[in-house]
């Protein structure tokens, strides 16, 4: 009895997109794409680091500058936020609540960023004794993102494990590398939306060394609310 | 269904002579109607209850007695119980459909409902499918019928067939295109009914032979009369009953060619109505290609399944991944630039501590010449006396 292969599987194996050459060069496609990416990534990187640099030493000279002319220099509002849930799902009140659910903090200690003007300013004034948040620094976004960061694909949550996931999602918004995710988030650029959605919701650690008392706000020697600069410390803590 | 049907041939076979196609007719259309047997099955089921005859049983059937209940206290069950004495009858129990002798429970009326209504289209789906199932042979082996020595299924037979007025001739015949065997099988399992039956004018069952449908009857029906198991129907009022005996599909059929052309008015196709019943066209099935399997293979459909086939296949799996602060290589590969930056910051740190050390070296150096060069004054200050030098003193005066 000779052997029949079944008409089905011949198809399947005749079909193009089976055949060695199309995989392999589709495989090559791929790792030049992988290549370009990589020397993008490197430049860009180079390029951020000027930047932060150069802000921060123009921080300073206006600062300077306005001392010497005996005025101040009033620093622009920051624009960034990270906020972290420092309460439970138990006993929270359908407004905040709600707030909670639109900030993506659905369980303690997750933190997400967002961008600060007057709407989201008003949403926190309201979830305020079930968060802390703050302006976070570079290093902060940057411990964030690359320790913690996990992508939002195809309805999952996948850590970010290489810069080639996040040019799939985010190649149409120039955003190819994690440096540039970094940079998009912390300066808030025109895509910070898209960067920020792509970015599951960070899920911390509970801090080392313990809050004080979550029941009052930072301001009066508790923990919730805005502590501006000292979310980095904590999200040192919390990381 | 297609506009432009390709219908296969059936071969036409002559009558006597020799087993050979005379002419070939195209298959009506009614032969790729749906296979049901469900619909088959719920069709004949209740057309079968419309030739059943009332019966009830006798309306004073066990309720002839004045029985009344002795009540309680007499050490019997409370029963109604034959009046009088003297005779076995008395103190029995009666009416009750537990008691001998009694009523039965829910006698039976002539009023129960005996025929039963079936939709049009579902009868005459019912009927398309039978006739359908007909042209299948392992249906009609399965059923019973012995068709090895068909020349073809299905079997069309000339008109000349209709002229029949002899039942030899029919026999005949019946042997010439091989259907006798069938015949025979029906004659040798002739038997006694089983049951009741026998003693009711219903002595003897036979098996379902072949069926013979014609289109004009000039003498077919009494040809065939008399044979056992062979039936004859006219091609215009084919019945279920007959096309799927027992609800089972496949009989065995001989079509006169006129009869079988008249398939296709009389049922009429998906594109053309019937022409003898209104309004009505060939049932369509749910699926006119039923290889699931090949439909799904085929390039048409994989083609599209390939794009919809979600990009981040090569996400599937968890993916692990060190830290980045404590791997190096996993933070190379996040940030290509990493090492350069560490290289820079190193470099940076190194020139700003080389100039720090510049500078305290500077100024150290500043300070212990000055010191060394102090000494020198102090000592010679120290020549002098303690005297010059004015010293304040508080007083009561200042």
């Amino acid at each position: 009895m000779s052997k029949q292969v079944p008409e089905t599987i011949k198809k399947q194996s005749k079909r193009s997109f089976n055949s060695k050459e199309v995989k392999k060069e589709k495989n090559e496609k791929r790792m030049k794409l992988l290549k370009e990416i990589q020397t993008k990534a490197f430049k860009r990187a180079e390029k951020y680091e000027k930047e932060y640099l150069e802000q921060e030493q123009k921080l300073v000279e206006l600062k300077q500058k306005a001392l010497k002319e005996g005025s101040f220099y009033r620093e622009p509002e920051p624009k960034l936020a990270f906020i972290i849930r420092i309460r439970g799902i138990v006993g929270v009140p359908p407004k905040p609540r709600k707030i909670l659910q639109l900030l993506r903090l659905r369980r303690i200690y997750s933190g997400v960023f967002i961008r600060l003007n007057k709407s989201s300013l008003r949403m926190l004034h309201f979830i305020d004794p079930y968060v802390t948040w703050g302006y976070p620094d570079v290093e902060t976004v940057r411990a964030l993102i690359y320790k913690r960061g996990h992508a939002r694909v195809n309805h999952q949550r996948k850590i970010i494990d290489s810069n080639e996931m996040i040019y799939d999602k985010l190649q149409k918004y120039d955003i190819v590398c994690m440096e540039d995710l970094v940079h998009e988030i912390f300066t808030v650029g025109k895509n910070f939306k898209h960067a920020n959605s792509f970015l599951w919701a960070f899920k911390l650690k509970p801090p080392v060394g313990g809050f004080s008392t979550v029941k009052k706000s930072f301001v009066n020697k508790g923990e919730h609310g805005n502590r501006e600069q000292y979310i980095n410390t904590l999200v040192k803590k919390m990381i | 269904m297609t506009t432009q049907q390709l219908r296969p041939i059936v071969s036409v076979f002559p009558i006597k002579g020799k087993v050979k196609t005379i002419k070939q007719v195209p298959l009506p259309s009614v032969f790729s109607a749906p296979i049901r047997p469900d619909v088959v099955r719920f069709v004949h089921t209740n057309m079968a209850k419309n030739n059943r005859q009332a019966h009830a049983v006798s309306t004073t059937a066990g309720e002839q007695t004045s029985a009344t209940s002795w009540g309680t206290g007499r050490a019997v069950a409370r029963i109604p119980r034959v009046k009088g004495s003297g005779t076995g009858r008395s103190g029995q129990a009666a009416f009750g459909n537990m008691c001998r002798g009694g009523r039965m429970y829910a006698p039976k009326k002539v009023w129960r409902k005996w025929h039963r209504k079936i939709n049009t289209n579902q009868k005459r789906y019912a009927v398309c499918s039978a006739i359908a199932a007909t042209a299948v042979t392992p249906l009609v082996m399965s059923r019973g019928h012995r068709v090895n020595k068909l020349p073809e299924l299905p079997l069309v037979v000339s008109d000349q067939l209709q002229s029949l007025t002899k039942t030899r001739q029919a026999v005949k015949f019946l042997k010439f295109i091989g259907a006798y065997r069938d015949v025979e099988k029906v004659i040798r399992t002739k038997k006694t009914r089983v049951g009741q039956g026998k003693y009711r004018n219903r002595r003897h069952v036979l098996r379902k032979g072949p069926m013979v449908v014609y289109a004009r009857n000039l003498g077919i029906k009494k040809a065939f009369r008399n044979i056992p198991g062979v039936e004859t129907a006219s091609v215009y009022t084919l019945n279920l009953l007959k096309l799927a005996p027992g609800s089972q599909m496949g009989r065995f059929i001989i079509w006169t060619e006129s009869a079988f052309k008249l398939l296709e008015d009389i049922y009429g196709s998906w594109e053309k109505p019937s022409k003898f019943k209104s309004g009505f066209y060939l049932p369509r099935p749910v699926m006119v290609n039923t290889d699931v399997e090949r439909i799904i293979k085929s390039d048409q459909v994989q083609t599209v399944l390939r794009n919809r086939r979600p990009r981040s296949r090569k996400y599937g799996k968890k993916i692990q991944r060190a830290d980045p602060y404590e791997d190096m290589s996993v933070m190379v590969k996040l940030n290509p630039y990493y090492k350069t930056k560490l290289q820079k910051q190193k470099e940076l740190d190194e020139k700003n501590k080389k100039e720090r050390k510049e500078i305290v070296d500077k100024s150290r150096k500043e300070y212990e010449d000055w010191l060394y060069f102090s000494e020198e004054e102090e000592e010679e200050e120290e020549e002098g006396s303690d005297e010059d030098r004015e010293i304040e003193v508080l007083s009561d005066e200042n």
